[in-house]
């Protein structure tokens, strides 16, 4: 245990200097060579006319910030529904949470034509609020419905139905070339505005998910323990409900769908530091940060000079990591 | 006994008069009206007027065709799997056994793109085929990541799946970038699940897969029976339980390949018609076997003709029109299953 708390104290502190160095990465690298000397001009002599300059204020640096925010805000929703749930397979994209969202922006789009992109944001997290809903309500309702596999296929199929509905009301609406444009990994159009707006709101959702960490370490033990503790079982979970709807929303709003992160990221994290929720959500944050941000870097490479969906690359790191859980977790026990 | 036979061959009947009239709902409507006149003439060849034939004929009997192929197979191939997997929630399309196919068919198209009009019916031919080596890809892994001790566990079967479909998803994405944009759009149609470039050479390829192994799984029906019991029961009476969980299994993914290579990944059929045959004749593989076919052709042909004329002029594919109708409806049971 004593070990155990040296890495989390080591994890955070290096993570700046991960972060520095991936964001220097991505800034540098791209499909237009840009040298490391204007690159520095950029950011301490900026030049208006120059076009590269302007490529690397207005577009590759907020891809860069963005990217680390996403992972981030992915990351520490997953480590709080793996925790509150007790299910080794909870995550944001699996749950069908970021079709909610989708489902969401798709009818903004069609009724509020005018929607600026605070409404935006705003719309994203009702979806998601309303995604979690669903699934939990059904979760609670059916047979086995809080077992992984149980969930994970109610989440599934939900997130099938949302985004089928979506389609169908875009189609219909002529609108699908723009939902789709909105919603699928859109890292490479990160706009610096949205960014910010969205800050606001990651700022709520993460210190709700920190207040709440050592909450979901208890709960995390087992409802009964929880409650013979005096802990008020309820509220805590609605209080990290509350805050994976607020983080998943906004990712949603700022880059689309991005799976595995979610999924994979607090596994890493609780491997690294233990079963202390105060730590693995901080630490699950970095990580899930350094990760897409570094997963957007390789998207750039994958394909060259083309991008590759982001969606591709954390899904390549994501499916083998993924069996590996269940081979070695086995899927029987925790079903 | 009887009474079970009796009802289940109602069931049948209805099922085959329900898609006859969904048949010929879908013949008379379309962009291009016709009378009932029309279509029975054009049909029995009675004085054929060249633009009928071409909608009939060209347009609308391949489509209906092809849905009412893939549904039944789709549908037989969930209700066995189902049966192995002993889990009312086991669907091809959650095993990744569409994905794998997918991603193979994909990867056929990305390798002989051009080359692919010119010899028409070879590559059509040949299209189920790869279909059918993705599918046993899939499976493959499946099997890999699934088994533990020598024996297959039905809940890691359905997680690795889930992995694997996504898996396969991206890698499907992922070429489908690569390819021409001409390419690219068919594959991209084609991924979604959809049957309206369905023309009678796909289904040409596809029926013999159909034909062959649709028999094998019937004649095997009554083992899944026994399958619904403690996994050593089933030893004990004698039943190589590994072996014929493998038959068909590897029947099932063959039916689905053929099918995905068609149709591309339409889902829910697999999982929602042998839900449905099983609360109309109750749970004798022998009947639920041939009952989630029939069903599954009706719920295909139905979602087509829906996809194909509610939200006109734009057409939904009729992957996503399963899913609207699919899911409530499965939620519904699901609850009902629960409250019993």
């Amino acid at each position: 245990m004593q070990l155990k708390h040296h890495v989390p104290i080591i994890i955070l502190m290096l993570s700046p200097i991960a972060m520095l160095l991936i964001v220097l990465l991505s800034v540098l690298y791209g499909a237009r060579d840009i040298d490391a000397s204007t690159v520095w001009n950029a950011f301490f002599h900026f030049d208006e006319a120059n076009v590269n300059h302007q490529i690397i204020m207005h577009s590759r640096l907020p891809r860069a910030v963005g990217s680390l925010l996403i992972g981030a805000f992915l990351a520490i929703s997953g480590a709080l529904m793996q925790g509150m749930t007790r299910n080794y397979l909870a995550s944001p994209s699996i749950m069908g949470i970021s079709d909610g969202s989708v489902f969401a922006i798709t009818l903004c789009m069609i009724f509020v034509p005018t929607a600026t992109s605070m409404d935006m944001i705003v719309f994203s997290l009702i979806g998601s609020a309303l995604g979690v809903a669903i699934i939990f309500s059904l979760a609670t309702l059916l047979p086995n419905g809080m077992s992984p596999v149980g969930m994970a296929i109610i989440g599934v199929i939900i997130g099938t139905f949302l985004s089928g509905i979506s389609a169908a009301i875009s189609s219909y609406f002529q609108i699908s070339q723009s939902v789709s444009f909105w919603y699928n990994a859109r890292l490479d159009q990160m706009e610096p505005k949205l960014i910010m707006l969205a800050i606001p709101f990651a700022i709520v959702g993460i210190i709700l998910a920190l207040l709440i960490a050592k909450s979901v370490t208890i709960l995390s033990l087992g409802e009964e323990i929880s409650t013979s503790l005096g802990q008020r079982t309820l509220l805590v979970k609605l209080v990290a409900t509350a805050s994976v709807v607020i983080l998943t929303g906004i990712s949603v709003a700022l880059a689309g769908k991005i799976g595995f992160v979610g999924l994979i990221i607090p596994h890493i994290a609780r491997f690294l530091v233990g079963l202390d929720y105060r730590w693995v959500v901080p630490c699950a944050g970095v990580l899930g940060a350094v990760f897409l941000a570094l997963s957007d870097v390789l998207s750039r490479f994958m394909n060259y000079p083309f991008e590759t969906p982001i969606g591709v690359v954390t899904a390549l790191f994501g499916v083998p990591f993924f069996l590996y859980l269940i081979h070695k977790r086995g899927g029987g026990k925790h079903a | 006994m009887r009474k079970s036979t009796a009802r289940y061959w109602a069931a049948m009947l209805t099922c085959a008069a329900l898609v006859l009239a969904a048949t010929y709902m879908s013949l008379t409507n379309g962009k291009f009206d016709m009378t009932v006149m029309d279509v029975i003439k054009t049909l029995l060849r009675i004085d054929p007027v060249p633009e009928h034939d071409l909608v009939i004929f060209e347009f609308r009997m391949p489509r209906i065709v092809t849905a009412a192929l893939i549904g039944f197979g789709l549908g037989i191939a969930g209700a066995v799997i189902q049966g192995i997997t002993k889990n009312g929630l086991a669907e091809p399309g959650i095993l990744g056994i569409n994905a794998g196919a997918g991603a193979a068919i994909v990867i056929f198209m990305f390798l002989f793109q051009g080359t692919m009009t010119d010899n028409g019916l070879l590559a059509t031919l040949a299209m189920p085929l790869f279909g059918l080596i993705g599918g046993l890809g899939a499976a493959g892994c499946i099997y890999m990541f699934a088994r533990r001790d020598g024996s297959l566990d039905p809940q890691r079967l359905i997680l690795v799946g889930i992995a694997i479909s996504s898996g396969f998803g991206a890698i499907s994405l992922y070429l489908s970038l690569k390819m021409k944009p001409d390419d690219f759009e068919m594959a991209t149609v084609w991924l979604a699940g959809t049957i309206w470039n369905a023309n009678w050479e796909f289904i040409l390829s596809m029926l013999p897969w159909l034909i062959i192994l649709t028999p094998i799984l019937m004649w095997r029906a009554p083992i899944l029976d026994l399958f619904q019991l403690e996994e050593a029961s089933a030893i004990s009476l004698g039943v190589a339980t590994e072996k014929e969980k493998s038959i068909m299994l590897l029947c099932s993914i063959g039916i689905v390949s053929a099918c995905v290579s068609v149709s591309g990944s339409v889902g829910f059929v697999g999982l929602l018609a042998p839900h449905m045959a099983r609360r109309i004749i109750g749970i004798q593989h022998k009947h639920v076997l041939p009952l989630s076919g029939m069903i599954g052709m009706l719920l295909v042909v139905v979602s087509d003709f829906i996809g194909k004329t509610v939200f006109a002029p734009v057409e939904l594919s009729v992957g996503i029109v399963l899913s609207i109708v699919g899911v409530p409806y499965f939620i519904y049971l699901l609850y009902r299953a629960k409250k019993r």
